[in-house]
């Protein structure tokens, strides 16, 4: 029915900068007032969003930064690296930096706990947690392969872990793991639900996995063309959106789950999906794509793109203001710009 | 075609000792102006500043993917993708494995993984070889095995420290198990990097350019030699030897052992002479004249001479009797167009029963209604296939060559001829 075909809008750019190579991570302040961008050759840099000035830049990490996280009340955030250095940054004292060992030659993950209280690092096969001030709570014994990610459990102080064949979790308080689950294959990402209730991974094989976390009862989701790293959840943990592949496949985990039904697809990326991301409040989803696509969709109201808009190389990072107002987009080249919202 | 923007990528493997170090330095202090990552397994050996050094440690996924069951390496999935993504690229990439990696979920990596086949192309394996010290490993290690057949360039190492037989042996016998590879020999990993880098082993235009004597028929027999006997009495005389009895046969040949190769391989697949060992075979010559001996093994294993006699001319045969028996190379080669459908259900159901043990296949294809040549090749179960170049008159056939463990000659040929159309 082309006549219901309506053109998808043109995003409107707020401003953007350069950092020079692959933005491999960005990062919203607290307070949305401070954006953090980490570079795949190492240094970070930290613009205010208003004006898209650079405020200060810091030299990173050694061969490359692999991923930062903000502390979730302070004007601090913490980044591994291939250093194999967790570093955190207070932007109250730019000139100092705490450099703590991660624990293996490449760290890959840092995540601060949703209270703050606690700050999680995965390099290698060691998972670590650490206080605010870098003091060592947690050296877990080895995982049995690399960490792929870690997650907080929303809303409380309980770590998941993704490796090869198994997720696991977590206390700060003890070494041995609360629980797990386990499946034969290499799960690549992991999302929580924003209820606590649900986790998926995106696997290599291709597949997503589902559990529910009461019960341990799982599902598998198969049919991707491609290995999957991109998953997202809506804010009332109703629609779980996923990659592998150019369209964004979106299943409804509402009532039983999505067992049995048949997920909505969104089309409009020629490329692989590279980036999937909701509000963390209100309805809209991000996608990206090798293909420099970004797009905004309103799941479950519309199958067509709300706005799109063409990045100068593949999208690499897609991240909501706290405010959700604006998306901060990064693509490959180390271009970063700052897109407004439209109104769904 | 558009170019192929990839990144090309060597493995290199080979068991400790056998020079990998050596040939990765020399490949990067060489003067060729490429930028060159490499990715190691063994720390701290490689030291160029000027070149990328990532340690990497091995880490194998099982990856269950529908009816494809495979292995691949999750920590080059990993240091290969964020390589790629930086903007200062690498003209090419160099994986070493450790002494003992199977090269299969290396080689599968390249194949199954979305974002490598988008970004980097397996160009080659090549194996090193230690001339001296692999007689040690040859006939019991798997992970020798399966590195010498998994390659498309074997060097043999080291030569300087055996004698030039013992480097022919050692010829023959990597060729008996994987005949597709280009083999070199080398003394301190000297080699020209035009036979280690761009080699084109994994490249589908290029599956069949190697050596085409892998083709070469088989014979029943490992020697033959020609002598000049006057007419009378000779005496063959074996001492003791690795086999109760050997087999033997006798042809005048007006030229040399050329001429009568064939008439030895019907005499050889009748009933040759048996000549067992410690015992003479005495034969008849009826007229003076040049004459051609085949033997079914190398007379030096039981010390076997016509006596009083040395040959003018000698040749050492391909065994079709492998030493190896458990790794080999089969070639087929038939005339005729093969029906797609039936072909696929074939190989298929091959790869679903034997994928595991067969390392590597490579082959030009002649489907019928199809004017272009059909080039393939695999891994294990991996496989990929598409047409090329159009055939050139008279040029149509089916060539193809599985390198593997356990490989039934028989039954694949037989099994393919049914695909015929």
């Amino acid at each position: 029915m082309p006549g219901l075909v309506s053109k998808p809008q043109e995003l409107r750019s707020r401003w953007s900068a350069r950092i020079g190579d692959c933005v491999q991570s960005l990062g919203w302040s607290h307070d949305g007032r401070l954006l953090a961008a980490a570079s795949i050759s190492g240094p970070i840099h930290v613009f205010d969003a208003q004006s898209g000035l650079e405020i200060v830049s810091f030299p990173g990490h050694g061969f490359g930064a692999s991923s930062l996280s903000w502390h979730p009340r302070e004007p601090t955030f913490a980044s591994a690296g291939q250093d194999g250095k967790l570093r955190i940054w207070d932007l109250n004292r730019p000139g100092e930096c705490l450099a703590l060992e991660a624990g293996a030659a490449w760290a890959d993950r840092v995540a601060w706990s949703p209270s703050g209280a606690y700050l999680a690092s995965a390099a290698g096969r060691k998972l670590r947690v650490w206080t605010p001030a870098g003091e060592m709570l947690r050296d877990y014994p080895a995982h049995s392969s690399t960490i792929a990610d870690i997650a907080w459990r929303p809303n409380t102080d309980e770590l998941s872990s993704a490796s090869y064949g198994q997720v696991q979790f977590w206390s700060p308080e003890r070494d041995e793991p609360l629980k797990k689950f386990e499946w034969k294959g290499s799960m690549l990402r992991l999302a929580w639900s924003p209820n606590g209730q649900a986790l998926a991974t995106g696997n290599q094989d291709s597949t997503v996995h589902f559990w529910f976390v009461q019960t341990g009862k799982d599902l598998q989701m198969w049919g991707y063309p491609a290995k999957i790293r991109e998953l997202a959840w809506d804010a009332k943990s109703r629609y779980l959106a996923t990659g592998g592949s150019s369209s964004i496949v979106v299943w409804d985990c509402s009532g039983k789950g999505p067992a049995n039904t048949k997920p909505l697809t969104l089309q409009f990326h020629d490329k692989l999906l590279s980036q999937l991301t909701f509000q963390p409040r209100g309805p809209l989803l991000a996608s990206g794509c090798g293909g420099g696509i970004v797009a905004l969709w309103h799941v479950g109201r519309k199958d067509q793109a709300l706005a799109v808009e063409w990045l100068d190389d593949a999208v690499s990072q897609l991240v909501w203001s706290p405010d959700e107002k604006t998306l901060a987009a990064g693509d490959e080249s180390g271009i970063i710009r700052l897109f407004q919202a439209p109104n769904p | 075609m558009a170019t192929d923007q990839r990144v090309p990528v060597t493995v290199l493997t080979g068991f400790l000792g056998s020079g990998k170090t050596t040939l990765l330095n020399r490949i990067l202090t060489e003067n060729h102006g490429k930028r060159i990552a490499v990715i190691e397994n063994e720390f701290g050996e490689v030291g160029v500043d000027q070149e990328l050094v990532i340690g990497a440690e091995e880490e194998i996924f099982e990856m269950n993917n529908g009816c494809i069951c495979c292995t691949v390496r999750g920590d080059l999935i990993r240091i290969l993708g964020n390589l790629m993504k930086r903007r200062d690229k690498f003209d090419y990439i160099l994986v070493e494995t450790t002494g003992m990696a199977d090269p299969g979920p290396v080689a599968q990596t390249f194949f199954v993984d979305d974002e490598m086949q988008q970004k980097l192309t397996l160009d080659g394996i090549v194996t090193l070889v230690d001339a001296k010290h692999v007689w040690q490993h040859i006939d019991d290690s798997d992970e020798v095995k399966e590195q010498i057949a998994f390659a498309d360039v074997l060097i043999l190492n080291k030569i300087d420290l055996v004698t030039p037989a013992e480097v022919e042996k050692l010829k023959a016998r990597v060729h008996s198990m994987n005949s597709a590879a280009k083999i070199y020999t080398a003394q301190d990993a000297v080699i020209g990097m035009d036979a280690v880098l761009n080699v084109g082993g994994f490249n589908l235009d290029r599956a069949m350019e190697v050596d085409p004597k892998f083709m070469e028929p088989e014979y029943p027999f490992e020697w033959g030699g020609v002598y000049d006997l006057p007419a009378g009495k000779h005496r063959f005389t074996l001492l003791d030897g690795p086999d109760p009895a050997m087999e033997v046969a006798l042809f005048p040949t007006p030229g040399g052992l050329k001429d009568v190769e064939m008439q030895a391989v019907l005499a050889f697949s009748g009933e040759p002479e048996e000549v067992a060992k410690q015992s003479t075979w005495e034969f008849d010559v009826p007229t003076a004249g040049r004459y051609a001996l085949f033997t079914q093994h190398h007379p030096d294993e039981f010390e076997a001479r016509v006596e009083g006699f040395t040959p003018l001319e000698t040749h050492e045969y391909k065994p079709d009797h492998e030493h190896d028996e458990e790794v080999s190379s089969v070639g087929i080669t038939t005339p005729g167009d093969l029906d797609q459908k039936k072909f696929q259900r074939w190989l298929s159901n091959l790869l679903q029963t034997q994928g595991p043990d067969i390392f590597r296949m490579k082959g030009v294809l002649s489907m019928q209604g199809l004017a272009q040549r059909f080039v393939f090749q695999g891994v294990h179960m991996l496989f990929d296939g598409r047409p090329d170049r159009d055939w050139k008159p008279g040029e149509r056939k089916n060539q193809l060559i599985f390198i593997g463990r356990n490989l039934d000659r028989e039954k694949l040929t037989e099994g393919f001829r049914t695909c015929l159309a």
